[in-house]
């Protein structure tokens, strides 16, 4: 909102200049400074919004519980040995059970809850493929499609139980998920299964229950995700027809799918994996589609309740590779160095972090920023998230092998108190989680980033945009009234019509490739992603030398006459670029504050390349050799083969675009917005600094 | 987005005779397009930015499935538009077309209606633009009668009109307001081409279906009365000329500059003419309506269900406009005082100034009307922006000095995008709220105030620009 306002006394600026007859106010001064100085000052800006990205990890906050209502570890836990040694028969039976039979252990586990007391019903699901819907964005979360002629052959089957609460209304519920995998689950998995059967035998009995409890055994056979989204799917827009599904197999699925009010809040429970460490490990998992993160309130209870009462050892997601980087070493150190010297001058200071720590939270940020970027949910709980469910998938690696009874009870025990405690906090809750953060960024399991903090990074980078944005379009449009080519004299205010329609020609072209992928799908026979991304170039460059043949003065190869003024195009291009940014800033944070520091520099350095070859100036060529480098790299290709050797997968070959396809496909599969502004904001601004590149002026 | 077809028709200046009809066809091939292919799950019908309680079709369905049971249409709240649309487009909302599950039929009228309110744009914008070169090369500004600085402003205006994402979304999704337009521009059409039947049957029809366009009644009487748009200048040049002004056959004595604005010929017999048939319409309507809900509780009904519903902002649901989050807000207590004030507030502060600094030129009044009306209505849409983006276009010559135009355009796009992404941020993802939303219709509503003030700015200083050219014409 900021920049959009200094945006816009600058264009006041802007149509003034020359004839001000009366003193303007203080504030369109200032915007007239800032514009008259705009090189100067877009580069202290840029540089300010680098440093401020760097400078996050210093100002992470440590969490805090901010609902009151919560109230973590307040009461005693009541489980018994009794619940333990139910949770144990369970997972010895499944054990015993997948030994001796083929098939349905879900009935097991059915019977299980049924004899807990709880409402057992099966859900058969049919696992859907990818499909192409990267605007389903916009439109909410789908209805359940009923799909007419599925076949028999491929069907998971979930169970649910649901223990209705002694002192509820029934109108509320808290949801347990875990998944689990009927036919090949590992003994790691059943663990999983022990510890919420340990939990649900408790809660069977307990009398200070006030939301109902669904514990949701998802068949992961297809994926953790999918069984969960198709189960609620179905809990929240019931279909009135019968599916052909439930036909199949020899389970009856035919009783009622049952529902247990609105959902507070969901837990995905997994083990896997032995733990490296001396502890057992638990790793929070929180990031949904489209960079969208449960509420910051659930994080800290479970953090709080593992950390403090059940002593695990609490991590996140953190991007290995930076912790061994030289450069960040050395940024860190000199953070530390200035920290320092400022607790020397004033004792008050206290901002400088050590260097590990500084390590440490940058790699749990970059992790962060990454995988909220990407738009792609990071486990089970994504699927809650679409319908406003706060929900995190918890990770638990025990330090034992899995067949040691003596340290199964214990790893048991813990594992379900820290559950029970979780569910006792939420069920205290008397409305939604609404008090802590939405919007933030951890940098590690106790601390975070919020939304003010971390926004001011993009504010700097992108507020050098309007203000260079009004001061070419100041010189573009003198320059345009010295040229006598001007075709229309007298339109003093249309200067900018074919500098704006070619960005929106080339902004067409980048909606049209976007939305190629689907047709390309629909191409019958099988293809390989290789095969499919040789069709999607060919297609797209084909109709990119179309725009440019067709529409006069949009190719950069057009004579001259046709040709806008490249400052008024370069003006119109970081228009529709700032536009970009800013929508997408508030759609997805990560995926724009990305997207700026590749965008921004391209876009405030790119200049026609012919002027600065034939002036041989040392300054100007490395200002084309710059503008080159950044186009070079800009290129989302190129960008994907880059980011794949960091991340150091291995070196790039003749397969790239085949991944760069199953790449983007499972971006759209996922309804990640990224696609999209890879699409339309990304790659037209990187067409048209291209343009403005070889702009023959 | 808006100015796009605009380009695109500046583009076809060499060759207007085809280049229009292309365009126009392309249009509707996109828009028929659109209206089958259009993935359904977007929900088009139901977005706030493009139907209204007033211009939704589902609602218009819902009113008529209720009358065809023997039920009020307005009962329920559901329904809120006129009765009579309800008959006309109610039976098409229930036929469906073999295969489609949808309003095709109703999406049909509505593509008519956007070709109609074009051509007739076109027909407006012809005659606007004759005047315009004429009332030049009487003032002596323009020399040759072949002048190319002339832009077919009526081809534009049309071609705006028929390529406007806002009107294209409000044609495909299922709103009523292509209908609505569509009675604005006949009204204006039926005014300019001086055909006082049909000026007053649009202005009785836009009136009925969506109250707002009552205040148009100003321009039509001044359009009938003065004539079209000219200069200030224009009739002390006329009688020195001995010119024949388009319709008005004046006999006004020569009168000294300083007096002249003031003795403007007015046709007053043409006006009562006018007044003559909008009582006999309007008294037309009422009949058939109150005919229509005879059972229902008759046009007491009607007029508390529409009328009162459009006044008192009874629907809080959120839309582009900015009243619906105030009255949320607003103490019980309060609500009829505040009321009144908004009401009047557009009443007295933006009609009456208009109209006396622009009274000879009505059809530039009559754009800013309906800018005015679709800031401060109570259930704006897409559409209302749709209609007077193509009324502006028709003004291309004379504001073509426009300051900060690329903008207010810039502004007008990041709005109309950033509106889904915070709606959806505030309904679906929880991650937003009201405010979210609130803060962009306010900010749409401040870059329709620059649009419509700079407008007027900019035909303030034309008309300043030429009456100093004329003074240097006289001077030597």
């Amino acid at each position: 909102m900021a920049t959009e306002k200094r945006d816009k006394e600058e264009e006041e600026v802007k149509t003034d200049d020359g004839s001000l007859k009366i003193k303007p106010r203080p504030i369109v001064q200032l915007g007239i400074f800032l514009v008259a100085h705009s090189p100067v000052f877009s580069v202290v800006f840029s540089a300010a919004g680098v440093l401020a990205l760097l400078i996050l990890p210093l100002l992470a906050k440590n969490t805090y519980i901010s609902e009151n209502a919560l109230m973590p570890g307040s009461a005693r836990s009541m489980l018994s040995n009794r619940d333990v040694s139910d949770g144990s028969k369970l997972v010895k039976d499944i054990k015993n059970y997948r030994l001796n039979h083929e098939g349905q252990v879900q009935k097991l586990i059915g019977k299980y809850m049924s004899e807990m007391g709880a409402e057992v019903y099966y859900q058969k699901f049919h696992p859907e493929g990818n499909q192409f819907h990267p605007l389903h964005f916009f439109s909410g979360p789908d209805s359940y499609t009923l799909l007419d002629n599925v076949s028999c052959a491929s069907y998971g089957v979930n169970v649910a139980g649901i223990i209705r609460a002694p002192r509820g209304d029934g109108k509320e519920s808290i949801v347990l998920v875990t998944p689990y995998d009927f036919i090949n689950g590992g003994d790691y998995e059943a663990l999983s299964l022990g510890i919420t059967g340990t939990l649900f035998s408790l809660l069977a009995r307990v009398t200070w229950l006030s939301k109902d409890i669904i514990w949701l055994v998802a068949d992961s056979r297809y994926g953790d995700y999918r069984p969960v989204a198709a189960w609620l799917t179905e809990y929240h827009s019931p279909s009135f027809k019968d599916s052909d599904l439930l036909k199949c197999g020899e389970l009856n699925t035919a009783d009622k799918f049952r529902r247990a009010g609105t959902m507070a809040a969901a837990l995905v429970l997994k083990v896997d994996g032995r733990s490296e460490r001396f502890e057992d490990t638990l790793s929070i998992y929180a990031e949904a589609s489209n960079g969208q993160m449960p509420n910051l309130d659930l994080i800290n209870v479970v953090n709080y309740l593992a950390v403090h009462r059940q002593g695990f050892y609490v991590k996140v997601e953190k991007v290995v590779s930076l912790l061994s980087s030289s450069w960040l070493k050395i940024i860190g150190e000199i953070f530390e160095a200035v920290g320092k010297l400022a607790h020397t001058l004033n004792p008050d200071w206290n901002f400088g972090i050590p260097t590990a720590d500084y390590l440490e939270g940058s790699a749990t940020l970059a992790s962060s920023l990454y995988s909220q970027a990407l738009g792609i949910p990071t486990g089970p709980h994504g699927a809650f998230r679409d319908y406003q469910v706060d929900a995190i998938t918890l990770k638990v690696s025990p330090r034992f092998p899995p067949d040691s009874k003596t340290r199964q009870h214990d790893f048991f025990l813990r594992g379900a108190k820290l559950l029970e405690g979780t569910i006792r906090s939420v069920n205290n809750l008397l409305e939604k989680f609404h008090q802590s953060f939405f919007l933030y960024l951890l940098t590690s399991p106790s601390k975070f980033i919020s939304v003010g903090v971390y926004m001011i990074a993009f504010a700097l980078l992108v507020a050098s945009l309007p203000m260079v944005a009004a001061s070419l379009y100041i010189d573009g449009c003198k320059a345009l009234n010295n040229s006598t080519l001007n075709p229309a004299g007298n339109f003093k205010s249309w200067k900018w019509l074919d500098a704006a329609k070619q960005v929106f020609a080339l902004h067409l072209f980048g909606l049209i490739v976007t939305l190629l992928p689907y047709f390309i799908c629909q191409v019958p026979g099988q293809h390989s992603p290789s095969n499919r991304s040789i069709m999607w170039g060919t297609t797209s460059s084909s109709l990119l030398l179309i725009t440019f043949a067709t529409i006069p003065g949009c190719s950069p190869f057009s004579s001259r006459r046709h040709g806008t003024n490249w400052a008024v195009l370069k003006s119109v291009t970081i228009s529709a670029a700032f536009i970009g940014l800013c929508l997408m800033s508030i759609i997805n944070f990560a995926t724009a504050e990305i997207g700026a520091l590749l965008l921004v520099p391209t876009c405030l350095i790119v200049q026609p390349i012919k002027p600065a070859l034939r002036s041989r100036r040392i300054k100007s060529l490395l200002g084309a050799f710059c503008s080159m480098v950044l186009l070079t790299i800009g290129f989302p290709v190129m960008l994907f083969a880059i980011s794949k050797g960091l991340f150091g997968e291995g070196l790039v070959g003749l397969s790239l675009g085949g991944e760069f396809w199953t790449w983007l496909e499972s971006l759209w599969a996922w309804k990640s917005a990224t696609y999209l502004y890879i699409g339309m904001v990304h790659l037209p601004c990187w067409l048209l600094c291209l343009c403005i590149l070889f702009h023959p002026s | 987005m808006a100015d796009v077809g605009g380009d695109m028709a500046e583009k076809e200046l060499e060759k207007p005779t085809y280049g229009f009809w292309i365009w126009a066809m392309a249009s509707v091939i996109l828009r028929l397009f659109f209206i089958f292919y259009f993935p359904e799950n977007f929900k088009l019908s139901s977005r706030p930015e493009v139907s209204t309680p007033l211009t939704s079709v589902r609602r218009l369905a819902e009113g008529y499935w209720l009358k065809q049971s023997s039920m009020s249409p307005y009962a329920g709240s559901m329904y809120h538009g006129s009765p009579l649309l309800l008959s006309v487009l109610g039976p098409l909302t229930s036929q469906w077309i073999e295969g489609q599950s949808s309003h095709h039929l109703c999406s049909l009228v509505f593509v008519f209606a956007d070709i109609l309110s074009a051509l007739l744009l076109r027909a407006i914008g012809q005659k606007l633009q004759k005047t315009y070169s004429m009332n030049l090369k009487r003032l002596g500004v323009l020399r040759s009668s072949g002048d190319r600085g002339i832009l077919p402003c009526g081809d534009i205006a049309a071609l705006v009109y028929l390529w406007n994402p806002y009107t294209i979304l409000s044609c495909v999704g299922l709103s009523t307001s292509p209908i609505e337009n569509l009675a604005v521009i006949v009204s204006l059409y039926g005014a300019v081409t001086r055909r006082v039947p049909l000026a007053a049957f649009g202005l009785i029809t836009a009136t009925h279906l969506s109250l707002y366009p009552a205040s148009l009644a100003i321009p039509l009487i001044l359009l009938l009365g003065y004539g079209l748009d000219a200069h200030p200048l224009k009739n002390f040049l006329h009688t020195r000329d001995r010119g024949v002004e388009t319709g008005s056959t004046s006999d006004v004595s020569k009168q000294d500059k300083l007096t002249r604005t003031t003795q403007l010929p007015f046709l007053w017999r043409t006006v009562l003419h006018f007044v003559f048939w909008v009582l006999v319409l309007s008294i037309c309507v009422l009949v058939l309506c109150s005919l229509s809900l005879k059972q229902y509780g008759g046009l007491e009904e009607m007029f508390k269900r529409t009328y009162s519903f459009i006044l008192n902002i009874e629907d809080l649901s959120p839309n582009i406009g900015v009243f619906w989050y105030f009255f949320a807000e607003a103490f019980e207590s309060s609500r009829n005082y505040l009321l009144i004030v908004f009401n009047l507030y557009i009443l007295l502060t933006s009609l009456p100034p208009l109209a006396f600094r622009f009274k000879h030129r009505p059809c530039f009044l009559a754009f800013a009307y309906l800018v005015m009306s679709s800031i401060i209505k109570s259930y704006p849409s897409g559409g209302d922006a749709a209609l007077y983006l193509s009324l502006w276009a028709l003004f291309v010559n004379e504001l073509s000095d426009m300051n900060n135009l690329f903008f207010i355009l810039c502004g007008h796009i990041g709005v109309s995008l950033l509106s889904p992404v915070v709606h959806n941020i505030w309904i679906w993802r929880g991650t937003g709220n009201a405010n979210f939303y609130y803060g962009n219709a306010m900010g749409y509503v401040c870059f329709q105030f620059m649009f419509v003030e700079e407008s007027v700015n900019a035909m303030l200083d034309h008309d300043k620009a030429l009456e100093k050219a004329t003074g240097k014409m006289t001077k030597n």
